[in-house]
């Protein structure tokens, strides 16, 4: 029989329906040399420099280590008292400033204080670093427009690529521990802070920067008197969403070896103990509540100052 | 009543009597046989082998359903699902298996599917090379300074299982045996098997010194040729073993070598009795050695091949291995179905 299968396909019709039928995928030999070639530079990049990187970051070691530390061997009244009073400072609310030594009672009653001073330790360094990194970001995207091109879609991917994905770069370099548990936190956390310190400055009214321009007012008059206080309110929601994520992080962060509330939701996902894993991710909710409210009511008075007695 | 009304009705009967006309079909076609896939690379390999001889030397249809230790067991145990558990490590599920086994509703096809397999504790060869002197466990809890902990140097890391893994346990109460906090030891969680495996790469590339908690056969111990240490000191006893060691409460754990690992092939009441006396002599044949399943397994690590690419790799290439598994005809449909 003649076979036609060849006259068939070199006709265009028959082209068409061979691109059609299967996508111009790469040939399987092919990906696994692209996706070998990709995992061999990374690690002979992490041979290279790894110990490096690894020194860079002692600093930032030394520093979590010695403030969990700290944060464990304080006596727990005094924890408690910081607490209440640091609720207090912020909140001015005596519902919220009790309500946080409750919980912080309850927490300890419960056999998670170890614990939960870890999970402190950590999400109180990592909003700190998101801080210091994301608020002077986010002026530099409001100043510039390219450089809010630039950044932006590095914050979608920042929020929205899957927290394991990174996790293998980042324990391939610094291995496991509080560290690149930190990295992975603040990957996930710094996004909210840069957005809204972005956003608060651009909504900033022109009427009042014309006004200080009018008064003569410096490049940095301008910012650190009119843009940065106006935009406050903003940037604290931001800060407020930061500390909201990075708490949600606790767990994927315990799966490369950070202490904290994650270790025993981990175990008890994997032992089916539901009640340990209650307990503990209440923990993590109480801690965000608490936190929420705090830099909420504190977000509130600062607006509530500068709108004088509209209210 | 409106020509509309009249069309949607006809519609959605058509549409109800296929749906069910299909699904009541799809169940009369072959009983479908769920076999558990755990969730480390040699258990991925034999769930897939194990799929495909089943579908294409005896004609089976075969769900893979992933798995671990023991969530599988107890699923399998409670519900009679999955059917099968292939590489199923009973040392952390053994009282409930033998109560079940005795009872019947599950039954052990093969207790060595894994020739030379065992857990215990490991370092790296460059460690074991620089200091010719660390034989025994007993000579290397002696060295918490090689091993410093990054977070604590004044302190010996020892790398155990993540939290909530069954050799958990046991590790720690090893650790409280062998006395290893007072000689300067901290044990560090690395809280997955990602981290385990990331801090133990990490530290062979490296060059640095490693000491934790491994098992073999596994990609890693075969690609690094990490050295299992004899723990220099006898086992307990089975009886101490599992009633203290390998619990949560163990107020008075004694020193001894890690468990002898027992794995199995595990299935239920339910694929023995219908399955066939072939299904069954197929398990009980297949028994991979332990070479070639670390071959396998750097094969898999390697080329980054998934479970299922392995199986394929593995029944191409290494007909040997596993033509003795099955009777002849059946191993030769299945050559002809992987062509």
């Amino acid at each position: 029989m003649p076979d036609f299968s060849g006259i068939f396909f070199n006709n265009n019709i028959g082209f068409m329906i061979d691109i059609l039928g299967e996508f111009p995928a790469m040939k399987i030999g092919e990906l696994r040399e692209f996706k070998k070639s990709i995992d061999g530079s990374f690690s002979e990049f992490t041979g290279e420099y790894g110990e490096a990187i690894e020194g860079f970051f002692d600093p930032l070691l030394w520093f979590l280590v010695w403030f969990e530390k700290l944060l464990l061997a304080t006596p727990w009244p005094i924890i408690l008292l910081i607490v209440g009073s640091l609720a207090w400072a912020g909140s001015r609310s005596i519902k919220i400033a009790s309500g946080a030594i409750l919980a912080f009672i309850a927490i300890g009653y419960f056999g998670m204080w170890e614990d939960t001073m870890s999970t402190l330790a950590i999400v109180s360094v990592a909003t700190l670093i998101c801080i210091f990194i994301g608020i002077p970001m986010g002026i530099l995207m409001a100043r510039s427009k390219y450089a809010q091109t630039l950044v932006t879609p590095l914050l979608d991917i920042m929020q929205t690529i899957p927290a394991f994905v990174y996790l293998i770069p980042v324990v391939m370099l610094l291995g496991i521990g509080k560290v690149p548990g930190l990295i992975a936190v603040c990957i996930y956390a710094l996004p909210p802070v840069v957005r809204l310190t972005n956003l608060g400055i651009r909504l900033v009214s022109k009427e009042a920067l014309e006004a200080a321009d009018a008064f003569g007012a410096s490049y940095s008059q301008r910012l650190f008197g009119v843009q940065i206080p106006l935009a406050l309110p903003n940037i604290f929601a931001g800060i407020n969403q930061t500390i909201m994520m990075a708490l949600s992080m606790v767990v994927i962060a315990s799966m490369i070896g950070v202490a904290g509330l994650g270790v025993p939701v981990l175990r008890s996902i994997s032992n089916q103990y539901l009640a340990l894993g209650l307990l503990n991710g209440l923990a993590i909710v109480a801690l965000a509540i608490i936190f929420d409210r705090v830099t909420q009511e504190y977000g509130k008075r600062l607006q509530k100052h500068r709108h004088g007695d509209h209210s | 009543m409106n020509s509309k009304f009249i069309k949607q009705a006809v519609l959605a009967a058509v549409i109800i009597a296929s749906l069910v006309y299909y699904t009541t079909s799809e169940k009369d076609e072959a009983v479908v046989i769920q076999i558990a896939e755990m969730n480390w690379a040699s258990a991925e390999l034999m769930a897939n082998v194990d799929k495909i001889i089943l579908e294409e030397g005896y004609g089976l249809k075969v769900e893979l359903v992933p798995g671990a230790t023991e969530t599988t067991f107890a699923s399998m145990n409670s519900k009679g699902q999955p059917d099968a558990a292939p590489e199923l490590w009973i040392n952390s599920v053994r009282e409930p298996l033998y109560k079940a086994m005795k009872e019947g509703t599950l039954h052990s096809e093969n207790s060595n599917p894994i020739t030379d397999l065992g857990e215990g504790w490991w370092i790296p060869p460059h460690t074991a090379k620089a200091h010719p002197e660390l034989k025994t466990v007993l000579d290397v809890i002696k060295r918490p300074d090689l091993f410093p902990d990054k977070e604590d140097p004044s302190k010996g890391a020892f790398v155990t299982c993540p939290a909530g893994w069954a050799c958990q346990l046991a590790n720690a109460n090893l650790f409280k045996a062998f006395d290893m906090e007072a000689k300067g030891w901290k044990l560090v969680n690395p809280g997955s098997a990602a981290g385990l495996d990331g801090s133990m790469s990490k530290a062979v590339d490296r060059g640095q010194n490693w000491f934790g908690y491994y098992w073999s056969p596994t990609a890693l111990i075969g690609k690094y040729n990490m050295v299992k240490l004899d723990f220099g000191v006898p086992f307990a006893g089975a009886e101490h073993w599992t009633s203290c060691i390998a619990k949560e409460e163990c107020d008075n754990p004694k020193q001894s070598t890690w468990a002898k690992s027992e794995v199995h092939t595990v299935v239920t009441d339910n694929l023995k009795k219908n399955g066939g006396i072939e299904v069954s002599n197929y398990f009980k044949n297949r028994t991979y050695s332990g070479v070639v399943m670390n071959e396998m397994l750097v094969y898999m690590g390697d080329n980054q091949a998934s479970g299922a690419d392995a199986a394929i790799e593995f029944l191409l290439t290494k007909p040997e291995a596993w033509k003795s598994w099955v009777d002849t005809a059946t191993a030769d449909k299945i050559k002809a179905a992987i062509k």
